[in-house]
C-alpha cells in the first residue's frame, strides 16, 4: 500500500489523539518538580543540621573529657560525613531544577549554587580521606592514654605527673 | 522554611564559636581549632545556601570554599615545614 494510500487511513486515526490535550500540563510539571525540589532540598538541610549538632555535642564531649587531638579528628571525620551527605542532597535538587525550563537569569544562578556546592563536595570528600588515613594511622597508638580534663578528674583518671587518683581503700 | 534555615545556620554559627574556642583551650593548636571553627561554619553556609539566593549569599559561600582551602594548604605547610634551627642545647663536652 503506498505512503498516499495510507493518509487517508491514518488521518482519522491519529486527528483524535493529535487534537487530545495535553496529558500533563507544564504547569503542573512545574508544581511537582517544585515540590520535589523543595523536599530533597529539605532533607539535604535536615542532614547538615544534625551533623552540626551531633558535631557539636561530641566537640563539647571530647573538650571536657580532654581525649587529645585524636578525638577531635574523629568528630571532625563524623560531621565531614554528614555534610557531604547533605551536599549530595543539594546538588540533587540543582539537578531536579534543571528539569523544568528556567530563564537565563535562574540559569546563571543555578550554575554558580551548583559549582560551588560541586567544588566544595570535591575538597570535603579529600579531607574526609585525609582524615580517615590519619585516624587509621594513629589507631595503632595507645587508646588508653590518660586524660586529664576536669570530666576525667572527677571519675578518677589523670594524667601522668599530675597526682595519683584518690585511692580506693 | 526560610526563617527555620537562618535559625539553622545562626546556631550553627554560635556552634562554631563556641568550639572552636573549646578546641583552642584543650588542645592548645590553633590548626585544629580552627579547623573545627571552619567545618562548623562550613555546616551555617551550606544552610544559608539552601536559602533563595542572592550575590551576597553566593559570594559568602565562594569566599568559605576559598578560606578553608588557604586555611588548610597554610596551616598543612606548617605541619609538614621542617623545624626552624636553633641553638643546640647540648651540654658542652
Amino acid at each position: 500500500m503506498s505512503t498516499a494510500a495510507l493518509g487517508p487511513v491514518l488521518v482519522p486515526v491519529l486527528a483524535p489523539v493529535l487534537a487530545a490535550p495535553e496529558v500533563v500540563s507544564e504547569a503542573a510539571l512545574r508544581a511537582a518538580v517544585d515540590l520535589l525540589v523543595r523536599l530533597v532540598e529539605s532533607a539535604g538541610a535536615v542532614v547538615i543540621f544534625l551533623g552540626a549538632l551531633i558535631g557539636f555535642v561530641r566537640f563539647v564531649v571530647a573538650g571536657l573529657t580532654d581525649s587529645g587531638d585524636d578525638a577531635f579528628v574523629r568528630v571532625r571525620l563524623g560531621l565531614g560525613r554528614f555534610l557531604a551527605l547533605g551536599l549530595e542532597f543539594q546538588l540533587a535538587s540543582d539537578v531536579l531544577r534543571t528539569a523544568i525550563a528556567p530563564s537565563f537569569r535562574e540559569i546563571g544562578q543555578l550554575a554558580a549554587i551548583a559549582a560551588i556546592r560541586t567544588v566544595l563536595n570535591y575538597f570535603l570528600a579529600k579531607e574526609i580521606n585525609a582524615e580517615r588515613a590519619q585516624v587509621a594511622e594513629r589507631a595503632g597508638q595507645d587508646a588508653d592514654r590518660p586524660r586529664s580534663g576536669p570530666l576525667a578528674r572527677l571519675l578518677g583518671r589523670t594524667a601522668p605527673g599530675m597526682g595519683s587518683p584518690p585511692s580506693q581503700a | 522554611m526560610e526563617q527555620l534555615l537562618q535559625t539553622g545556620a545562626l546556631l550553627c554559627t554560635a556552634a562554631a564559636l563556641v568550639c572552636g574556642a573549646l578546641a583552642l583551650l584543650v588542645t592548645r593548636k590553633f590548626a585544629m581549632a580552627l579547623a573545627v571553627l571552619l567545618d562548623l561554619l562550613l555546616a551555617a553556609g551550606l544552610l544559608r545556601l539552601a536559602l533563595p539566593p542572592t550575590p551576597q549569599r553566593l559570594l559568602t559561600a565562594a569566599s568559605l570554599v576559598v578560606v578553608r582551602r588557604l586555611a588548610g594548604v597554610g596551616l598543612r605547610d606548617r605541619s609538614t615545614a621542617p623545624p626552624p634551627a636553633g641553638p643546640s642545647t647540648r651540654p658542652p663536652a
